[in-house]
């Protein structure tokens, strides 16, 4: 008698969860690095962090060494 | 698959790879920065905006470091974004890579991956440092960046699929690909920019900054697959009764 666990999986036996996790991942960090204008901050702190712009002022430099535009 | 495991690994090798990248910046692409920003300083002496004084060089230092140490914190950041890409990629794919051992189907997925979501978008929207970009298209430059990206990213995943479907050989697709991708590459609009900067220190930019991305990759497909081939995350679970 053998049961087992329901688990979704791709048909490639990738669990969707994963896959799902991962790409979260991956477009909240491309959105940081790549084009956050200060609005992470701004859930936060309000309209101040669109003049302070501090997430990027850090990823600043990256997002020119990477390719991104910027300024 | 072991879910945990895999994430762990697709995670640990994106940071990796990235803190690699962002040090390697800090080498090979903060001089050009340094010199890009400089000039800017010089247009703000010009203008009147800021004044030579120590006091302004004292602010200007303190900033810039804290740009500079955002450098390989951003690095980490964006390696794990684009790292987690990746191990999507390649675990869907990885039955149907070339290469014998882990390590051989990671680097040539990243060599893909490189050329689709990289180097092409890199030729139609080169790098710039900074001084070059004008404020007021930075909207549009960053969505027309981004959809070329995705048509390309995009345009590689569907001719592959399609030589799949019509079972066809890879080159084929290949062939597909680069039509497909030459029309938009003409179709697309120009960066609307119009470069001031000297061009002697923007080449340098470019071609450092397109060498410490590609390293990121080179880095990546290594890691990854190492990490694979070790830890063989694709291995089933035995399911217990
Ligand atoms: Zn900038």
């Amino acid at each position: 008698m053998s049961q087992s666990r329901q688990i979704n999986v791709s048909k490639n036996g990738v669990p969707v969860t994963a896959i799902v996790a991962l790409a979260i991942v991956f477009v909240a960090g491309l959105f940081v690095v790549g084009f956050d204008q200060g609005h992470i901050f701004s859930l936060v702190y309000g309209e101040e962090a669109f003049q302070d712009l501090y997430i990027h002022e850090l990823t600043h430099d990256m997002r020119h060494a990477a390719g991104f535009p910027c300024h | 698959m072991k879910t945990f495991l895999f994430i762990l690994i697709v995670i640990s090798s994106g940071a990796a790879a990235g803190l690699i990248h962002g040090s390697m910046n800090l080498i090979f692409v903060e001089p050009s920065l340094d010199q890009a920003i400089g000039i800017e300083n010089q247009h703000l002496f010009a203008s009147g905006e800021e004044k030579d004084t120590p006091e302004f060089w004292i602010k200007y230092d303190g900033y810039r470091t804290w740009q500079k140490s955002g450098q390989v914190l951003a690095g980490g950041i964006l390696g794990i974004s684009v790292g987690a890409l990746f191990g999507i990629i390649f675990a869907l794919s990885r039955n149907s890579l070339p290469g014998k051992t882990d390590i051989k189907k990671a680097l040539v997925l990243a060599g893909i991956m490189w050329l689709a979501i990289y180097f092409i978008p890199f030729l139609k929207y080169p790098a710039n440092p900074p001084t070059v970009g004008d404020p007021e298209t930075i909207v549009l430059r960053g969505i027309l960046y981004l959809i070329f990206i995705a048509i390309s990213g995009f345009g590689a995943v569907g001719f592959y699929k399609l030589s799949q479907k019509l079972k066809t050989k890879k080159l084929v697709a290949l062939v597909g690909y680069a039509a497909f991708i030459g029309i938009a590459f003409v179709a697309m609009p120009e960066n609307p920019d119009q470069i001031a900067a000297p061009m002697d220190l923007v080449n340098n930019f470019r071609i450092m900054s397109a060498f410490t991305v590609s390293l990121y990759w080179l880095s990546l497909g290594i890691i990854l697959g190492s990490l694979w081939h070790h830890y063989k995350p694709h291995k089933e679970i035995i399911p217990f009764n």
